[in-house]
């Protein structure tokens, strides 16, 4: 993770396109392009296509460094966390696939197409989704179909409707799946009523069959159908329009959190000027909130943070969260789907394409973690002992805001009498163990008792300097 | 010339024609549908934050004759 391995190094998700690849120069990443794509690039950069892109803010912006016979290198736009399909809301998922039809559209009206359309090739950036794979345009040959769609339906449009019935947890597919859900399994997990859909069934259930006919042609020897513009631009059409309509029917674990808590307006008060105060006399660039809700505390910190991540395990939190960012127009904060307890893993070829949660968030390295109302989960529900989620904290934190609700608080009383006959095992949970865990990792800066409440906010600092 | 990286699947490839058939009569009736509900007042605001399918090009410096 450390600097040292950087240097000059190429990304390990770019691989796959021969066009060309990300590199690390020093701390800087950069894109090397390869002779076989100048025509394209050229094309790109002096049609004004890639700058309409950057103006709509559809493609992340590059500057250009230098121009050799046998390389060019471009310069995009930093940004400063990736978030993978499997970390999504269903909102964001939605947007994501519509941007990408928006993309290729448009591409279409200009000669060129989107030759991949991997979910990949979107993130969120400045509370919006952005394209990233800049070299992912090529030039329209008349009448040919569209050769990205199969990943469009196994990476976007597949998975969208998946969960539209079985709920987001299908998102998690991906992470098995790193070129999208097979089109026959999407189409045998879908209730038989899908193929009233005509919509549906000629994507899905219909492209199933046609997959599985023609898996054998190994000689290519089948010739290609072909489509007119105008046919293609119906399918991206239709496809737009019913992603769009599309939504989510699923009962929310928090939704309501702030209204069921054991808070009063006092208390909720107090905690906030506690965390305003500290985070100001931190003042962090970077901070995460992890178990943050819909993002209600790390917005009362939003407007003197340059940046701020907010996750949380709840799907619907989380879309509700970014349906704020989006009403809002809050270009600096990203939520995302986390399950503290079982964070994203390394995935793909060495599992290194796709980095894991906590080697993000080493990079990423925030100033300031917040962990309100996070531990007794991890540790009453989760089973985790201290020193345990203390040493996943120090991973990647400098400093951390940790609230501790003591035995005392209702949420805690409830976790452990679900416990029965074994509560007794439990008898660690307590402010003298939290701070034995804790301090095996961190040093103990302030501890203050939160007014009409009972819980306690501790501020820590990593032992480890300059951890990342 | 294409390069073909990666397979396009050729059943997905034949299955567009079809796709954008069913696409075009779905369209064509969503459009007739809009303007009988035009006519009684009856479309509604979408609640999606997402814009549109087509990109405005006013913003455009290339296209735009005034720059």
């Amino acid at each position: 993770m450390g600097k040292m391995t950087k240097n000059n190094k190429t990304h390990e998700a770019s691989f796959r396109d021969p066009s060309g690849h990300m590199f690390y120069d020093d701390d800087t990443l950069r894109r090397r392009i390869n002779p076989i794509y100048f025509k394209q690039y050229n094309a790109l950069k002096d049609s004004g296509f890639f700058a309409t892109l950057f103006k709509n803010e559809l493609l992340i912006p590059h500057k250009e460094n230098s121009v050799f016979e046998n390389e060019i290198i471009i310069t995009p736009e930093p940004i400063p966390f990736i978030t993978n399909p499997y970390e999504w809301s269903f909102e964001q998922f939605k947007h994501a696939a519509l941007h990408t039809l928006k993309l290729q559209k448009y591409a279409l009206t200009k000669g060129f197409i989107l030759k991949d359309a991997s979910a990949y090739n979107i993130t969120f950036h400045k509370g919006k989704p952005i394209f990233i794979d800049t070299l992912s345009f090529d030039f329209y040959e008349e009448d040919t179909p569209w050769r990205a769609y199969k990943q469009f339906i196994t990476h976007f449009f597949g998975p969208l409707v998946l969960a539209s019935y079985h709920g987001t947890e299908i998102f998690k597919m991906l992470q098995t799946h790193i070129d999208g859900i097979p089109v026959k399994l999407i189409s045998s997990l879908l209730p038989g009523k899908t193929k009233l859909s005509s919509t549906i069934y000629t994507n899905i259930h219909l492209a199933a069959k046609m997959e599985s006919k023609h898996s054998e042609d190994y000689k290519a020897e089948t010739k290609i159908a072909k489509l007119s513009k105008k046919a293609q631009n119906n399918i991206l059409d239709n496809l737009f329009n019913f992603i769009k309509k599309m939504s989510l029917k699923e009962e929310t674990e928090w939704g309501n959190y702030y209204d069921k808590t054991n808070y009063n307006d006092a208390a909720f008060q107090g905690k906030k000027e506690l965390i305003q105060d500290w985070v100001s006399n931190l003042k962090p660039q970077r901070l995460i909130d992890m178990g943050g809700n819909d993002g209600t505390f790390a917005r009362t910190v939003l407007s003197q943070v340059p940046n701020v991540i907010v996750t949380d395990i709840d799907s619907n939190a989380v879309a509700y969260n970014y349906k704020q960012v989006q009403e809002h127009k809050e270009t600096n904060m990203l939520p995302f789907v986390c399950d503290v307890l079982q964070p994203a893993p390394g995935i793909g070829f060495n599992n290194t394409e796709r980095n894991s949660l906590i080697d993000r968030l080493a990079t990423y390295a925030p100033d300031v973690t917040m962990a309100l109302a996070l531990i007794h989960h991890i540790t009453l529900s989760g089973n985790v002992p201290f020193n345990k989620s203390a040493e996943f904290f120090s991973k990647f934190s400098t400093h951390l805001i940790i609230e501790f609700p003591t035995r005392e608080d209702s949420w805690v009383e409830s976790l452990l009498v679900r416990k029965r006959e074994f509560i007794n095992h439990f008898d660690f949970y307590n402010q003298t163990e939290f701070e034995q865990g804790y301090g095996q990792y961190f040093d103990l800066e302030k501890k203050v008792e939160v007014k009409g409440t009972k819980r306690i906010l501790y501020l820590y600092k990593n032992k480890q300097n300059g951890i990342a | 010339m294409h390069l073909l990286y990666f397979d396009p699947g050729l059943g997905m490839m034949i299955v567009q024609a079809v796709a954008a058939g069913v696409a075009g009569v779905l369209l064509f009736s969503k459009g007739v549908m809009y303007k009988i509900k035009g006519f009684f007042g009856m479309n509604k605001d979408e609640d999606d934050t997402y814009d549109s399918i087509d990109v405005d090009e006013n913003e455009d410096g290339k296209d735009d004759k005034k720059q």
